[in-house]
C-alpha cells in the first residue's frame, strides 16, 4: 500500500504538472481527490488494514491528499498568471492616444491668469459696455477737445449716433479706461479693481497693428497712495504671469486720463537685459503705461482728489500673449483658423 | 525728432567727458523717450580727402580716367573713376576699402573692396555726393558730377568727417512721447531740460531791439486765432545758399537746406521750437493782416497745392488777398522768390486747434503745423526774433530794418498753482528737501516762493498752455527731475473686509471651461462687425442692427446682434482643414433698441453677452452632431452651476431647418436656440459640405446658484439590474413619448428607462423604427431575482404594445 501510494504521488504530481488548462487540471484533480478519486479509494481501504497500521497509513495517505491538493491550487495559480499573459511582441514605443480636448482662447487664458494674480491680491473683476458714449470715451477722461483720439480716423463711430454732443454719440469703446469711471460712480471707495476687455481703433492693420484688440486694466483708489505701491503691484504681478522675477522701471509718459503718467519697462525675458532683436537692444520693453489717475478723472467718478489717489495700469494683453509665445502677427488673434488656436491647449 | 548734440551744446555747457548712454537714459527716464542715438561720423568710418594729383586716361575705356590721387598715405594711389569734373589739384572724397557707400545713391550700402576695373587696380572709389549721403548738402549739377571739397582746405587723408565738422551726435526722440509738451520742439527745450537734470546754466537769448522807429501795418482780426504777431521788414537781403554750418546742421537733423533766407527760418524753428516765416516784401501789398479766409477763397501753397479755402481757416493776407495758411505753410507767390531781395519776417503765434483742423482739412501737416498744433506758446515769438535778427545780420552785414510792429493782443497768463507739502510729501511717498525742490524747478523756469506750509509757484511761459496747470503736474515735475529711480518702493496696505464673490464672472468662466475642457470645444473670437453675406445668410432682416459711421470695409458695416454669422464665417474658414470641429465664442451683441440709461449723462443701446457655438461634422451623422449639441447644453447648467434649462419647440429661428430645432428656455422664458443650420443658409454662407448645428443663449438671463445646490444620495445597497428591450413602434412617435409611457405607472422597483439606440432602414418595415431602450430595475430591500426582473421588463412591454402600439421586436 505504501508503494501504491507513492505511486499515486509522483504519478499525480507528473499529471498535475503536465496539466496545460484549468479544466484540464480540474479534471486531474477529480480523479485523484474526487469522490471516487484515487486517494478517496485508499483511504475507503485503511479500516481494511490491521489495527496497528492503520494510524500511520492513515497519516501517509492524508500527507499525499495534502501535499496533492497543494500542488493543485499552485498550479491552478500558474495557469491563470499564464493565461492573461501578454505576447513579448507588444510594442511600448507605439504612440498614445491624444486626450481629445479643446481649449480656451490664448487671450482669454492669459486674462484668466491675470485675474487670478489680482484677485488674490483683492481685486474685483469689472467689465463694462462695449458701445460708449463720447462722454465716457473721452470727456470723463480729461481728453482736451482737441484730442486727434476722438477724430474719425481712430474711433468707430455708429451710423446715426456720429454727431450732436458728448453724450449722444455712440461709438465702440475705443479704449477701457472709461469702464473705470463708471465702476466708481457706482461702488464706493477705496477701489481694487480691473477691467479686462476688447477695444476697437479705426486703422489700417498689419503684423502689429490690429482693429479689435485687448486690454487690461487695473485701478487702485484710496487715501495716502504713492506711486511706487504701483510699482510692487506691477513687479508683483509680472513675476506671477511669467513665473519669474521680473524687472521693471517706470519713466516719464504722458496720457490724458492720468497724472503723472509713466511707460512701463519690464526687463527683457529673452536676453535677461543684454540687449537682443526683441528688446531692440536696450534690454527693456515697454509693456504699459500707468500713473495716477488725473483729478479730473477722480472728478468725474464724484471723488475728491485732495482726498483720494490712486495708480493705474493699461496692460496690453495681445502684445503679453505675443511675448509668452512668441507670436509674430497679432491679426492671428481673430483668425479663428484652429490650426492656430489648437497649439495652446 | 532728430536732435543734434553739438548744437544743444550752444545752449548748456555739458561736460566733454558726458557718457551718451547715460545722457540718453536719463532723458529717456526723465522727460522724453530717445530711441536712438548716432554717432554721425561713423557713417563716414574709413572715408577721407584725397588729392588728384593727375588725370590719366584709361587704356581700356573711354569714360573712365585714371587718378593718381594721395589719400594721405606714403604712395600715391590709382584710382579708376568715371567723373565728369575730374581735375588735378582737385580734392575730392575716397572711400577706402572698408568703406560702405551706395552705388549712386540707390540700393542697399556696398563695402568697398580693392578691384580691378576694365583691368586697371583701383584704390577704393572716388565718391559722388549722393554715395556718401550728402547730395541734400552737396548737390550735383549732372549725372557724373564728383563730390568737391576743395573748398573746405582739408589736408589729404583727413577724415571726411573731421574735414566737414560732422564730429557729431544726433538723438532720434520718439515725437509719441512729448506731443504733451510743446516747449520741447525745439533744441533749446530740450537744452533746457538737460540743464535742469544735470544742474548746468542755460545760456539766455538776448532781447532784440527795433533801431527803427516805422512801424509796420499789421491788422490782426481774429485774436483768438492770432494772440501774436511780429511782423519786420529786412532790406538789403538777397537769395544766396546758407554757410556750410547752418545747412549742415539743418541737414544732420533731418531737413534740406534751400537758401539762406529760408534756411534762416528753419534754422530758428529747429533752435527755439518757434515757426517764422518770410514773405517777399515787394509782392506783399500794404500791409500785413491775419484774418479768417473768405468761403472759396483761393490759395496756391509754395507745395503748388491749390486750395479753396473755408471761412473756418486763418489766413495772413496783405491788400489783395490771402497770401499764406497761418501757421501752415506759405504761398507759392509771395514766398521767398529767386530774385527777392527784402522780406517780411513773420513771428507769429496761431491758436492750436485751428492749425490743426486746417492741416487736417487739407492733409497738408508741415514742420510748422505739428509745432503750432500742441500749442506754443506766444512768449517765444521773442527768442525767435532775436535769433532770427542775429542770423541775418551774420548773414547780411548790410542788411536794414526798415519797419517793424509786434502786436500781441492776447497776452499770455501765466498759470499759478499752490502746493501744500503735507500734500505733497504724502502723495511722493517721501519727503524731498525744499532747496532741491526749489533748484529743480528754477532751473525749468518755475518761479517758487516758499508760504509756510507749502508753496506759491508760478508756471514759465513755455509751459502754460495747458501742459502745467495744477498741483499733481508740479509733483510730477518734481518726481521726474529727482528721479522715479529714487523713490523706495512702498508696500500696498490690505484692508481685509471679506473676500470677493462675484458669482456672475465666476459663472462665465466656468461655462467658457466647462465647453473647452469637458466638453472639447476651442474658444475663437471675431470681430463684433459682420460681413454681408452671412448677414443676409442668417438673419431675416437688417432692422434693428446698429452700423458703423466708417466701416472697416464696405461690406462690414453692421455690428452684430447675433454671434452666428461670424461663426458661420469661422466654419468656413476651418471646413477646409478639419472634418470636425466644435466652437464656441462669448461677446457682446448689440441692439438698436431698449437704450438705458446705467451710468450718468449717456443712453447706450440694448448690449448683452452672449454664447454662440458651433457643432460641426459629417452631412452623414446629423443626429449625431445633434444629440453632441443638445448634451453639452443640456448638461451645462449642472456642471456649471446655475438654473437649469428646459428645450422647448416655441418658435423656429430663422435660419434653423424645417424639423431639427429647439428653443432654449429657462424658467418658461427663451433664452436661445439649438438648431441644424438649414441647407439653404449653409449654402449661402459658402459651407460646401459639413453640416452644422448651432447654438446661441443669452448668457445674461443664466442665473448662478450662490454656491453648490445637488444633495448626496446614497449608493444603492442591492445591485441594479439592466435589462434591453428593443421594440418596433411607429416612426413618428417621440422618444419623450415612449419614456413617459414606460415611467407612466409606478413601480417601485423600475427605477429609470435609459435611451440606447433608434433604428430605421433595411430589415425595418417602412414607416416603422426600431428602438432599443434600458430599464434599470433594483430594489432597495433585497437583491432581485431573474424572475423578479422579467416581470417588470414584460409589464413594461405590455403597456408599451398598448399605448403606443410596440412591437416586440422579433429579429
Amino acid at each position: 500500500m505504501k508503494d501504491k501510494l507513492e505511486a499515486l504521488l509522483r504519478d499525480g504530481a507528473a499529471k498535475i504538472e503536465g496539466a496545460q488548462t484549468e479544466a484540464e487540471l480540474q479534471e486531474i484533480k477529480s480523479t485523484l481527490l474526487g469522490k471516487q478519486g484515487s486517494i478517496t479509494e485508499l483511504l475507503k481501504e485503511i479500516p481494511k488494514l490491521d489495527v496497528s497500521l492503520r494510524p500511520e497509513m492513515g497519516k501517509a495517505v492524508n500527507r499525499v491528499k495534502s501535499l496533492l491538493t497543494e500542488q493543485i491550487e499552485g498550479k491552478r495559480e500558474d495557469l491563470k498568471l499564464k493565461a492573461s499573459e501578454i505576447s513579448p511582441d507588444f510594442d511600448c514605443t507605439i504612440p498614445g492616444f491624444e486626450p481629445k480636448i479643446g481649449g480656451l482662447h490664448p487671450i482669454t487664458q492669459m486674462c484668466y491668469d491675470l485675474n487670478d494674480a489680482f484677485r488674490s491680491m483683492g481685486f474685483e473683476v469689472f467689465s463694462g459696455p462695449e458701445i460708449t458714449s463720447e462722454y465716457y470715451a473721452f470727456d470723463n477722461l480729461n481728453f482736451p477737445p482737441n484730442h486727434p483720439a476722438r477724430e474719425s480716423m481712430d474711433t468707430y463711430w455708429l451710423e446715426g449716433h456720429d454727431t450732436g454732443d458728448a453724450a449722444d454719440k455712440l461709438c465702440l469703446r475705443p479704449h477701457l479706461t472709461g469702464d473705470s469711471v463708471r465702476y466708481m460712480q457706482t461702488h464706493k471707495p477705496p477701489y481694487r479693481f480691473v477691467y479686462p476687455g476688447r477695444v476697437y481703433r479705426n486703422e489700417t492693420t498689419d503684423a502689429r497693428h490690429e482693429r479689435a484688440f485687448f486690454q487690461y486694466e487695473a485701478l487702485i483708489v484710496d487715501k495716502d497712495f504713492t506711486y511706487t505701491a504701483g510699482k510692487v503691484m506691477i513687479k508683483s504681478i509680472l513675476s506671477k504671469v511669467f513665473g519669474q522675477d521680473v524687472p521693471v522701471r517706470m519713466r516719464a509718459g504722458f496720457f490724458p486720463f492720468v497724472e503723472p503718467g509713466f511707460e512701463i519697462d519690464m526687463g527683457c525675458l529673452v536676453c535677461g537685459g543684454k540687449g537682443c532683436s526683441v528688446c531692440k537692444h536696450v534690454g527693456w520693453i515697454e509693456i504699459m503705461p500707468g500713473g495716477t489717475p488725473h483729478p479730473n478723472v477722480l472728478r468725474a467718478a464724484g471723488l475728491d482728489p485732495d482726498e483720494y489717489t490712486g495708480f493705474y495700469v493699461n496692460i496690453g494683453l495681445d502684445r503679453l500673449v505675443m511675448m509668452r509665445y512668441g507670436v509674430d502677427d497679432v491679426r492671428l488673434f481673430h483668425s479663428t483658423d484652429l490650426r492656430f488656436l489648437k497649439q495652446f491647449h | 525728432m532728430k536732435v543734434s548734440l553739438n548744437w544743444i551744446k550752444d545752449y548748456v555747457k555739458l561736460p566733454e567727458d558726458m557718457d551718451l548712454s547715460r545722457l540718453a537714459y536719463d532723458l529717456t527716464m526723465s522727460t522724453v523717450e530717445v530711441e536712438g542715438a548716432e554717432r554721425l561720423a561713423d557713417r563716414f568710418d574709413k572715408i577721407v580727402v584725397g588729392e588728384i594729383k593727375e588725370v590719366l586716361p584709361h587704356p581700356n575705356a573711354d569714360k573712365l580716367r585714371v587718378c593718381k590721387v594721395d589719400v594721405g598715405a606714403e604712395e600715391i594711389k590709382d584710382i579708376v573713376c568715371g567723373g565728369s569734373n575730374l581735375e588735378a589739384g582737385m580734392k575730392v572724397v575716397v572711400a577706402c576699402p572698408g568703406a560702405t557707400v551706395r552705388w549712386h545713391g540707390e540700393g542697399e550700402p556696398v563695402e568697398i573692396k580693392n578691384a580691378k576695373l576694365r583691368g586697371v587696380a583701383s584704390f577704393g572709389m572716388i565718391c559722388a555726393s549722393v554715395e556718401v549721403g550728402l547730395a541734400d548738402l552737396f548737390p550735383a549739377t549732372e549725372e557724373h558730377e564728383i563730390m568737391d571739397v576743395t573748398a573746405f582746405g582739408a589736408a589729404a587723408g583727413t577724415p571726411l568727417a573731421e574735414a566737414l565738422d560732422l564730429d557729431d551726435i544726433i538723438l532720434e526722440i520718439d515725437n509719441k512721447s512729448m506731443t504733451n509738451r510743446p516747449d520741447l520742439w525745439g533744441h533749446y527745450g530740450i537744452a533746457r531740460e538737460l540743464a535742469a537734470l544735470y544742474d548746468l546754466p542755460l545760456v539766455p537769448f538776448e532781447a532784440y531791439a527795433p533801431e527803427t522807429k516805422e512801424t509796420y501795418d499789421v491788422r490782426i482780426l481774429d485774436t483768438a486765432r492770432c494772440p501774436r504777431y511780429i511782423g519786420a521788414r529786412i532790406e538789403g537781403l538777397g537769395v544766396k545758399p546758407s554757410p556750410f554750418a547752418m545747412q549742415s546742421r539743418i541737414w544732420r537733423v533731418g531737413m534740406r537746406p534751400i537758401n539762406a533766407l529760408v534756411d534762416v527760418t528753419n534754422y530758428v524753428m529747429l533752435a527755439t521750437g518757434q515757426p517764422t516765416h518770410v514773405f517777399d516784401s515787394d509782392h506783399i501789398i500794404d500791409h500785413i493782416e491775419v484774418r479768417r479766409a473768405n468761403a472759396g477763397e483761393k490759395l496756391q501753397l509754395l507745395n503748388e497745392k491749390e486750395l479753396e479755402l473755408c471761412e473756418d481757416d486763418l489766413v495772413i493776407a496783405d491788400a489783395e488777398g490771402a497770401v499764406a495758411l497761418a501757421g501752415v505753410m506759405g504761398g507759392a507767390k509771395d514766398s521767398v522768390l529767386p530774385e527777392t531781395e527784402s522780406v517780411i519776417l513773420e513771428v507769429a503765434n496761431f491758436e492750436s486747434r485751428g492749425v490743426r483742423r486746417t492741416s487736417l482739412r487739407y492733409d497738408n501737416r508741415t514742420e510748422a503745423s505739428s509745432r503750432y498744433e500742441k500749442a506754443v506758446d506766444p512768449e517765444r515769438c521773442d527768442q525767435a526774433l532775436s535769433l532770427a535778427m542775429k542770423l541775418f545780420a551774420e548773414l547780411y552785414p548790410e542788411m536794414k530794418v526798415t519797419a517793424f510792429c509786434d502786436q500781441y493782443p492776447n497776452k499770455l497768463t501765466r498759470a499759478e498753482i499752490d502746493v501744500e507739502f503735507d500734500w505733497l510729501d504724502r502723495r511722493l511717498g517721501k519727503r524731498i528737501p525744499q532747496e532741491v525742490v526749489a533748484n529743480k524747478l528754477g532751473k525749468m523756469g518755475f518761479e517758487v516762493t516758499f508760504t509756510g506750509s507749502g508753496m506759491h509757484i508760478v508756471v514759465p511761459t513755455w509751459r502754460s498752455t495747458g501742459d502745467v496747470s495744477i498741483k499733481a503736474d508740479i509733483m510730477e515735475e518734481i518726481a521726474r527731475m529727482y528721479g522715479y529711480e529714487n523713490f523706495e518702493a512702498t508696500t500696498i496696505t490690505t484692508s481685509f473686509d471679506g473676500a470677493i464673490n462675484q458669482l456672475g464672472v465666476d459663472l462665465v468662466r466656468r461655462v467658457k471651461e466647462y465647453l473647452a475642457f469637458r466638453c472639447n470645444m476651442q474658444e475663437i473670437f471675431t470681430y463684433p462687425w459682420m460681413t454681408d453675406e452671412f448677414v443676409t445668410a442668417l438673419l431675416p432682416s437688417t432692422e434693428g442692427i446698429l452700423a458703423l459711421a466708417t466701416p472697416p470695409a464696405p461690406n462690414e458695416r453692421y455690428i452684430r446682434s447675433s454671434l452666428l454669422p461670424n461663426i458661420c464665417k469661422a466654419i468656413v474658414k476651418n471646413e477646409r482643414n478639419f472634418d470636425e470641429f466644435d466652437i464656441f465664442e462669448e461677446a457682446q451683441v448689440f441692439l438698436d433698441r431698449d437704450y438705458t440709461s446705467a451710468y450718468r449723462g449717456e443712453s447706450l443701446p440694448a448690449q448683452k453677452k452672449h454664447l454662440g457655438c458651433a457643432f460641426v461634422g459629417s452631412s452623414d451623422h446629423v443626429s449625431e452632431l445633434f444629440r453632441r449639441a443638445k448634451g453639452v447644453i443640456g448638461s451645462m447648467p449642472r456642471y456649471t452651476h446655475m438654473e437649469g434649462f428646459t428645450f422647448e419647440k416655441l418658435e423656429k429661428p430663422y435660419w434653423a431647418n424645417e424639423t431639427v430645432w429647439l428653443n432654449i428656455c429657462l424658467d418658461g422664458k427663451k433664452i436661445g436656440d439649438l438648431a441644424l443650420l438649414s441647407k439653404k443658409s449653409a449654402l449661402a454662407c459658402g459651407i460646401k459640405v459639413l453640416s452644422a448645428v448651432l447654438v446661441e443663449l443669452d448668457m445674461d438671463a443664466f442665473v448662478p446658484f450662490k454656491s453648490r445646490t445637488n444633495r448626496f444620495s446614497r449608493v444603492p445597497e442591492f445591485p441594479m439590474n439592466n435589462y434591453d428591450l428593443s421594440f418596433l413602434v411607429d416612426s413618428m412617435v417621440k422618444w419623450e413619448e415612449i419614456r413617459a409611457c414606460v415611467m407612466s405607472k409606478k413601480n417601485d422597483l423600475l427605477c429609470d428607462v435609459l435611451f440606447v439606440d433608434e433604428y430605421k432602414g433595411k430589415q425595418i418595415p417602412a414607416g416603422k423604427k426600431s428602438v432599443t431602450v434600458r430599464l434599470v430595475i433594483g430594489s432597495g430591500e433585497k437583491t432581485l431575482t431573474g424572475n423578479e426582473i422579467e416581470a417588470v421588463a414584460n409589464s413594461v412591454l405590455k403597456r408599451l404594445a398598448k399605448t403606443i402600439g410596440a412591437d416586440i421586436r422579433t429579429a
